[in-house]
């Protein structure tokens, strides 16, 4: 009962939000002089239409998700690390590097490549880690900073480094590095299964495990938690590195999988997209996945959309931020004292029952 | 190094250290208030595109920086109606802004302008002299030959100086900041200066974003703001929520920026972007010896409601 | 007299129970009139209402003869309502100086005039005997001091009603009379004052007439000279004050379960330190820590569990030293804690019932398969369930987050969490602060009961009552120190209150 009642809440926010999000879209289309539902069709036919659009759909998803599970992992510690990007970056970037420098091929260059690209995440989240429980630091300004620094360092190899004759970008990984597909007529790779993998496994740690539970029980209130033995800085600093890390893992992966090289303005705002998806997946790591291939069914359709009806890509963009606007006004409006009262009138047989307990 | 190499340098850490200012200011009235804004890339954004058109219909850089302060008020009132009305966290707000505005920015653009459009330009705001003083050597050329806004900003650094130290205005809108609770048993507004204090953080915002497409660079593009917005939360802290610390805060980094943008130019055989690193790594630096514990407002961050029952 | 206030039938409904019911008082001029109540009688959800926090339900307020809606704190002040709460309304970063003209309407300008507003602030408090130092940052200066200030900061605001709340709670005895001294002043003055208290000695000392509340009505009100402790006890209660219910065991014979020596933290700290404290806690007995709070017994309890450390002294649970003072090296070594603050300290309120119930035992075999490599869901909320109803815990469901529980229902949570790990020293911190006498009968039978189970229990609290009720031996605790030991059975409660106060 008290579960339903609290898992009500948690579906009904997003749910309304991506509704109110879709109605302000459709205005918005019709505005541009579109017929908003065709233009809607065109959206959902461009992600979802056939088995390329869907395995499109799929590997944009990819390093959505991978940010996004970043994003959710430290926020259930606490602690907000907005450096996704800036992970996600360095571990494309570094994975780059190891395998083409090293010259690796095949399996154990992609192996070489995802174990790196995971380590190079996992000490870029470390750092605004450290600063924050040793020098009390403000995390989200110190993670962001790494964000610039993260991309200024990729366009050093790019255009300085190791680049492509005289475009700015690096050369292609070797063809033996590039992961495969799943299934040969679907487009998505195995990239794509590594990120629902480190989502899976993300779930099960955080609500199946000891650690996973004390870990939320950090994030949910950390003196409690000093109060009753929980190693809080310990917790606090580990958050970091594995959001980090699975940042990196999703760069390297991501790097493998579709993209391939690095290039100008790879990357940019997945960490923040990152944040949103998971604030809006109300920081369940499944719920996150869904929200993020959600978020990159908006991207691909919106690009067939602009093809068939005219309206730009960027009300696809305006679409999400006002999914995530609505979202969390709305998350905290469920919390306000007067919303329980409201819905206790609206219940109120429930509600008496509960307040006479 | 010649004294004009030494000037220029000067002359663009101003130029650079202005929009910078704006921004920084921006957050120094909305965190002592109690309200941090992380918003502030967002809402400098919504104002450079409000600038930049503005500008470029009327061909007054003037009405394109009201516009840039009215936009940023507009988009902040969504910050604050869900931060002070719903108790949003501050944090994950700032965040939903930085998603929303930018959208809204570029939606425009592209809208109005065309897709692939490109670039359009418009006429900067001119420089004023002053007359006499201009013509001091060296310091007349570093301090009395600038455009309008960057007078604007250091009156407002002298102004902010004066509101927060010796007014009653400013005493009572640091209460808010610092503990609501007790202010609201004086009688002090604490909700109306919290609204207060979006509506001056978005203008400042907005302004700031402003003077980046009507005073700095002639065009709008995307990603303008270029952290200026983050580096602004830095200065905050950094200028310790003083008015002259953020003042020094702000020319400090923009120092950081005009130095880096000379030493690409000097081509000495390291790749340009370690040069361009050196403002993100600076902050990053500053905030480290600094340190940002048990500074700033109490109660900043934190939500306010009026019954706690 | 003249009379100043009159509160007419005022009723407070809050979520199905009333808070305030149907409340009638009045103040005249230059009076002092006492609330008295235990906790949760009413007293603060009343002056909430007289300040214009709460709005009530029903019933009418006139103040000067006028009826009055006070919609706001402000609108009280502008009306000369001042209140001075027990947490300080005072804004640290700020000077004496600052907060006492803060929202000042007094007089015009833009500008602060330092100078004439000095001179005013000064006159008055000469006039009060009102000693404070204006440039001194608030947290430079004493509690006793920071008092003084909130009265001058209301009289300034033109309080002619002050509101005192529990003014001689967080006070040392000098100041104490010192309070006691400046309440005769504004009242020779022709100020009127009411003030919230639960201490005999000084509801006798400074009222005119007293009102006695009970269970959110008033029960009567009385002059001060027709009353006397012991009636109005009885009324405050509703029964006689009896000796206590629980019989004591004066001689434990138990092993030694924790032993400080000569303990120090934050020495020079009168009231957040310890300066050398030596206690001994044995199996099957409870040692009860009285004093006013601020005395140290904070960072007693956090000591004995580990959440700080001492700086010098010895510490020893079952006689062996601990060196690394960590809370998980306590709770290993079966030490369990009720920490003063349940909702910061004790409990994940947004975490249900059954988490917070397993949140020390998610590695054990009982919960987790492999070390808390699996956590045994089922297993979790049979045994919340059990808990819920062995401690009476009333819930619609475990799964309900603790936050949504009352006060008395979260700290059942507490006790039971704490209690069922079978500790061998359990700390209790103010364990009834906040609850109904239902709740706190409750908690108390459940510490009897595992004190007879051979559990050594260390008892802080402010609440003497709780403390003679509850304690086979009694320390008193003063400025970081113990004043003296008593017995339990018994209790010279003259002497131990004298101790309580320094002497």
């Amino acid at each position: 009962m008290e579960k339903l009642r609290k898992s009500l809440t948690t579906f009904l926010v997003p749910l309304l939000s991506i509704l109110l999000a879709f109605l302000i879209g459709a205005i918005i289309m019709a505005g541009l002089g579109a017929n908003p539902l065709t233009a809607m069709y065109a959206l959902f036919k461009g992600a979802f239409g056939t088995s390329a659009s869907v395995g499109t759909t799929l590997n944009k998803a990819v390093p959505l998700i991978f940010t996004s599970l970043c994003a959710c992992f430290a926020y259930k510690c606490g602690v907000y690390n907005l450096g996704g990007e800036g992970q996600f970056l360095m571990g494309a970037t570094t994975g780059f590097c190891v395998v083409h420098c090293l010259g690796l091929t095949g399996l154990p260059g992609i192996l070489a490549a995802l174990v790196t690209g995971t380590i190079a995440g996992g000490i870029w989240g470390m750092l605004p880690g450290i600063l924050k429980i040793t020098r009390g630091l403000n995390e989200m300004i110190i993670s962001i900073m790494l964000n610039y620094v993260a991309t200024l360092f990729m366009g050093v190899i790019y255009t300085s480094w190791i680049r492509d004759a005289n475009m700015p970008q690096t050369p292609s990984v070797d063809d033996s590095l590039k992961l495969g597909r799943v299934i040969s007529d679907m487009r998505f790779t195995w990239a794509l299964i590594i990120a629902l993998a480190v989502g899976l496994i993300l779930y099960y740690f955080l609500y199946w495990t000891s650690s996973g539970f004390k870990l939320r029980a950090v994030g949910l209130n950390m003196t409690a938690s000093r109060f009753n033995g929980f190693p809080v800085k310990r917790y606090i600093l580990i958050s970091f590195i594995v959001s980090g890390a699975i940042a990196g893992l999703g760069g390297a992966s991501d790097l493998l999988g579709t993209q391939y090289r690095l290039i100008n303005g790879y990357g940019s705002g997945y960490g923040f997209d990152g944040v949103a998806i998971a604030l809006i997946g109300q920081l369940h790591p499944i719920a996150t996945i869904i929200v993020a291939i959600f978020f990159a069914a908006l991207r691909v359709g919106s690009t067939s959309m602009q093809v068939s009806t005219g309206v730009p890509t960027s009300v696809s963009d305006i679409i999400q931020a006002l999914v995530i606007v609505f979202s969390v006004a709305g998350m905290a409006l469920t919390k306000l004292p007067e919303f329980e009262a409201f819905r206790l009138r609206l219940f109120s047989k429930k509600g008496k029952e509960e307040v006479n307990a | 190094m010649s004294i004009s190499f030494v000037t220029n340098l000067i002359l663009a850490a101003i130029r650079m250290a202005v929009p910078l200012l704006f921004i920084a200011l921006a957050e120094l009235y909305s965190e002592r208030a109690g309200m941090v804004n992380i918003g502030l890339e967002g809402l400098a954004t919504v104002g450079a595109l409000a600038g930049f058109m503005l500008t470029y219909l009327t061909g007054n850089t003037w009405l394109g920086i009201l516009c840039g302060a009215l936009a940023g008020i507009l988009i902040n009132m969504i910050y604050a109606y869900a931060t002070v009305t719903l108790c949003a966290n501050h944090t994950v707000y700032g965040m939903a802004i930085n998603l929303l505005a930018p959208a809204l920015a570029s939606f425009i653009y592209r809208v109005y302008f065309g897709e692939g459009s490109s670039l359009m330009q418009i006429t900067l705001m001119q420089g004023i002299g002053i007359p006499v003083l201009k013509d001091i050597p060296f310091l007349g050329t570093l301090l009395f030959n600038q455009t309008p806004m960057v007078y604007l900003a250091v009156a407002l650094v002298i102004f902010t100086g004066i509101f927060f130290g010796k007014s009653k205005a400013g005493l009572n809108y640091k209460a808010v900041g610092e503990y609501p609770k007790a202010a609201a048993t004086l009688g002090i507004p604490v909700i109306r200066t919290k609204y207060l204090s979006c509506v001056i953080c978005g203008a400042l915002a907005g302004i700031g974003g402003a003077y980046l497409t009507t005073c700095y660079s002639t065009t709008y593009t995307e990603g303008i703001v270029s952290g200026r917005g983050f580096i602004a939360l830095a200065a905050v802290i950094f200028g310790r929520w003083t008015g002259g610390g953020v003042l020094l805060a702000c020319l400090f980094f923009g120092f950081c920026d005009a130095l880096q943008i000379r030493l690409q130019v000097l081509n000495i055989g390291i790749p340009y972007q370690f040069f361009q690193m050196i403002p993100y790594v600076a902050t990053i630096l500053v905030l480290t010896v600094v340190g940002s514990r048990k500074a700033g407002p109490q109660a900043n961050g934190k939500p306010y409601r009026k019954e706690e029952r | 007299m003249e009379e100043l206030l009159r509160m007419e039938h005022i009723s407070k409904q809050f979520a199905g129970f009333y808070a305030n019911r149907d409340i009638c008082l009045t103040v005249n001029r230059g009076e002092v009139l006492t609330l008295l109540g235990e906790n949760g009688a009413g007293k603060s959800t009343l002056m909430n209402i007289l300040i214009g926090l709460y709005q009530p339900t029903e019933g009418k307020i006139f103040f000067k003869g006028k009826e009055e809606r006070i919609e706001s704190p402000g609108q009280a002040v502008r009306l000369g309502i001042g209140m001075v709460h027990q947490h300080f309304m005072l804004v640290e970063a700020m000077t004496v100086f600052e907060n006492i003209i803060l929202g000042d309407k007094n007089s015009g300008g833009i500008f602060i005039d330092r100078d004439a507003r000095r001179a005013e602030i000064e006159a008055l408090a000469g006039r009060y005997g009102l000693d404070v130092e204006l440039d001194k940052l608030i947290t430079e200066i004493s509690v006793g001091a920071q008092q003084r200030v909130e009265i001058l900061k209301a009289l300034y605001h033109g309080a002619e009603l002050l509101i005192l709340d529990e003014p001689s709670a967080a006070l040392t005895d000098i100041e104490v009379e010192g309070l006691f001294a400046i309440i005769q002043k504004l009242t020779e003055e022709g100020k009127s004052i009411i003030s919230i208290s639960h201490k005999m000695r000084e509801v006798l000392r400074i009222s005119d007439r007293i009102t006695v509340l009970r269970a959110g009505e008033v029960v009567t009100t009385v002059k001060r000279n027709e009353t006397d402790a012991q009636k109005l006890a009885n009324l405050m209660i509703g029964h006689e004050l009896a000796g206590s219910q629980y019989e004591k065991k004066t001689k434990s014979d138990g092993q030694t379960v924790l032993k400080l020596n000569e303990v120090k933290y934050h020495e020079h700290s009168k009231h957040n330190g310890l300066a050398g404290v030596s206690i001994e806690v044995k199996a099957g007995e409870i040692v009860g820590i009285a004093g006013v709070d601020g005395n140290g017994q904070t960072q007693l309890a956090q000591v004995v569990t580990g959440v700080i450390s001492p700086e010098q002294g010895a510490l020893e649970i079952k006689g062996e030293k601990i060196s690394v003072s960590d809370p998980s090296a306590f709770i290993g070594r079966n030490v369990s804690h009720v920490p003063e603050d349940r909702n910061l300290q004790g409990l994940i309120g947004d975490m249900p019932i059954s988490d917070n119930l397993i949140l020390k035992l998610t590695d054990s075999a009982q919960f987790s398969r492999g070390k808390g490599m699996f956590l045994k869901k089922k297993e979790i909320r049979s045994y919340a369930e059990n808990l819920t109803e062995k401690y009476d815990i009333r819930c619609t469901s475990v799964e309900q987050d603790v936050r949504s529980l009352s006060g008395g229902n979260q700290q059942k949570v507490i006790l039971a969490r704490e209690l069922e790990s079978e500790p061998e020293l359990l700390v209790a911190a103010h364990p009834t602060r906040g609850l109904d006498i239902g709740a706190t009968r409750f908690v108390h039978d459940q510490m009897i009961a595992a004190r007879d189970r051979g559990v050594g229990i260390l008892l802080i609290s402010a609440d003497f009552d709780e403390i003679l009720e509850m304690s086979d031996r009694i320390l008193v605790m003063f400025e970081g120190q113990i004043m003296g030991e008593f017995s339990g059975e018994n209790p010279p409660v003259e002497e131990i209150s004298l101790a309580m106060t320094g002497r």
